[in-house]
This record gives C-alpha cells, sequence and structure tokens, in this order.
C-alpha cells in the first residue's frame, strides 16, 4: 500500500487549523450567548458522555 | 457570565450537568483546594468532556486526611488507587490519589501543592458562584499559560483549552500576568498561535 505522507501531514494541518477556528466560534458563542443557552447545549455533549460509561458498566455486571 | 476582577470572583448562571454535580459534590469535602486544568475551560463552556478533574489541596497530617477520607467515602465516593487509609496517604507524596462515584469516570485526581505554580494557583484562586454553589478555580492567566506549556507536548486539546479561555476572558484578563507566566513557562511561540 502506498501512502502519501505529505498528504497526511497537510490534512492534519488543515484539521487542526478548522479545529481552532471553532474553538474561537464557540468562545464567542458562550460570551453573546446567555449561560443557560450554552451549558445546555454542552450538557447535551458530557452528560452523554458519563452515561454512556454508566451503561457499559451496567452491561458488564448483567453479563 | 460576570467577571469581577477585582473582587477574584466569577457569576454563573449556568445550567449544571452530571460532571458539574459530580465536582460541585466532591468540593464540598476539602476544608480547601483549587481546581485546575481542564474542568475550568470545561466549566466555562468549553464543548468537550473529560476523565478526570485536578484539584490541588495543601500539605495536611495524617489526621486531617483521615478526617477526609471519611467524609469522601460517606458521600459515596471511593479511592480507586487504595481502599486503606494510610497507604493512600503515603502515596499523596509521590502521587495524586483518584476518587470515583459509582463508576471510574469521571474521577477527581487530587493533588497534594508540591511546587511554586501549585501555590501560586492556591493562593490566588478565583471563586465561581453558581446559584448557591462555589467552586474555587485557577487564576485565568496562570490557567493560559499553564495550558500553553502542556500543549507543547503537541497535545491539541490543551491548546484548544487555552484558547478558549483566552477568547472568552481577553477583555479582562491581566495582560502583564499573563505576559509573565508566558515568559516565565517559556511558550511564547505557543502563546502567538492563540491571540
Amino acid at each position: 500500500m502506498n501512502i502519501n505522507l505529505e498528504e497526511l501531514k497537510s490534512d492534519r494541518q488543515k484539521n487542526s487549523e478548522e479545529r481552532m477556528k471553532f474553538v474561537e466560534f464557540w468562545a464567542n458563542y458562550v460570551k453573546t450567548h446567555s449561560d443557560k443557552e450554552w451549558s445546555r447545549q454542552q450538557n447535551v455533549l458530557i452528560d452523554s458522555q458519563i452515561e454512556s460509561a454508566h451503561n457499559l458498566v451496567k452491561k458488564k455486571v448483567e453479563k | 457570565m460576570m467577571y469581577d476582577e477585582n473582587k477574584r470572583e466569577i457569576t454563573l448562571d449556568r445550567e449544571l450537568g452530571k460532571l458539574d454535580r459530580f465536582v460541585i459534590d466532591f468540593c464540598k469535602l476539602p476544608k480547601e483546594y483549587v481546581i485546575v486544568s481542564g474542568y475550568v475551560s470545561i466549566l466555562f463552556g468549553r464543548s468537550r468532556a473529560t476523565e478526570d478533574v485536578d484539584l490541588l489541596f495543601p500539605k495536611m497530617g495524617f489526621h486531617e486526611f483521615e478526617d477526609l477520607w471519611k467524609r469522601v467515602y460517606g458521600a459515596g465516593f471511593e479511592c480507586i488507587n487504595t481502599s486503606i487509609v494510610s497507604e493512600a496517604f503515603d502515596m499523596l507524596n509521590e502521587h495524586a490519589i483518584r476518587f470515583y462515584k459509582e463508576i471510574p469516570v469521571p474521577n477527581i485526581e487530587f493533588k497534594m501543592i508540591k511546587n511554586n505554580l501549585d501555590e501560586y494557583s492556591f493562593r490566588n484562586r478565583i471563586k465561581v458562584k453558581i446559584g448557591k454553589e462555589a467552586l474555587y478555580v485557577s487564576p485565568l492567566e496562570m490557567q493560559i499559560a499553564y495550558k500553553l506549556f502542556l500543549s507543547q507536548g503537541k497535545n491539541e486539546k490543551d491548546l484548544e483549552d487555552a484558547k478558549h479561555l483566552y477568547n472568552l476572558f481577553k477583555e479582562k484578563l491581566n495582560k502583564d500576568e499573563l505576559l509573565d507566566f508566558v515568559n516565565k513557562l517559556d511558550v511564547k511561540k505557543e502563546f502567538e498561535k492563540i491571540i
């Protein structure tokens, strides 16, 4: 299999730049919206991760 | 979100999620502490989850630690490293110990204050009021610079945490203090990436 390392590196760089742009966008969103509004959205993301961890442990115990 | 720099106090009107409740429950137990690292960014809105929350506390004797241990277990937390209080106390001189409730994620990484930076974070901590609750977090200038320092290991997450805090609070930050930490931690190159 041929791997174009230069292409991968360039994609990685672009991805990193896009992520930084999103961080800036989101910080601006937090600044310009009410705490209730952004935290509700943030909680969906974080709570779901914690719930997944709980469910995983529950499933293992049931087995 | 309101930041009163003079009072070193931030008032947040955020809804509490499962992670926030977990942190608030634990933080009611030690007499004094300061939250450092990733959860500081998350508390202020960063859109990511975390496995652990770092808490620094001042050095304490065995009996004080034993009292804390009882309160921690009484509140339903358990130590990941050991269930024996004397072993946990000995470990604290070498490394952090971790506490969890029901499942190991998320957990509290409980670390004794060991160096000047830890001491500075503790002495200059900021009170964050969330309704009737309160948490104490590391000063933002120091937090941003330290996250930049951690990002030198090519850790994008730390660079993004620093950028989030910088963008969010840039009008309120003490620029001299921030630049001082940037110089001391030798993170000028990383700082350029987030401004």
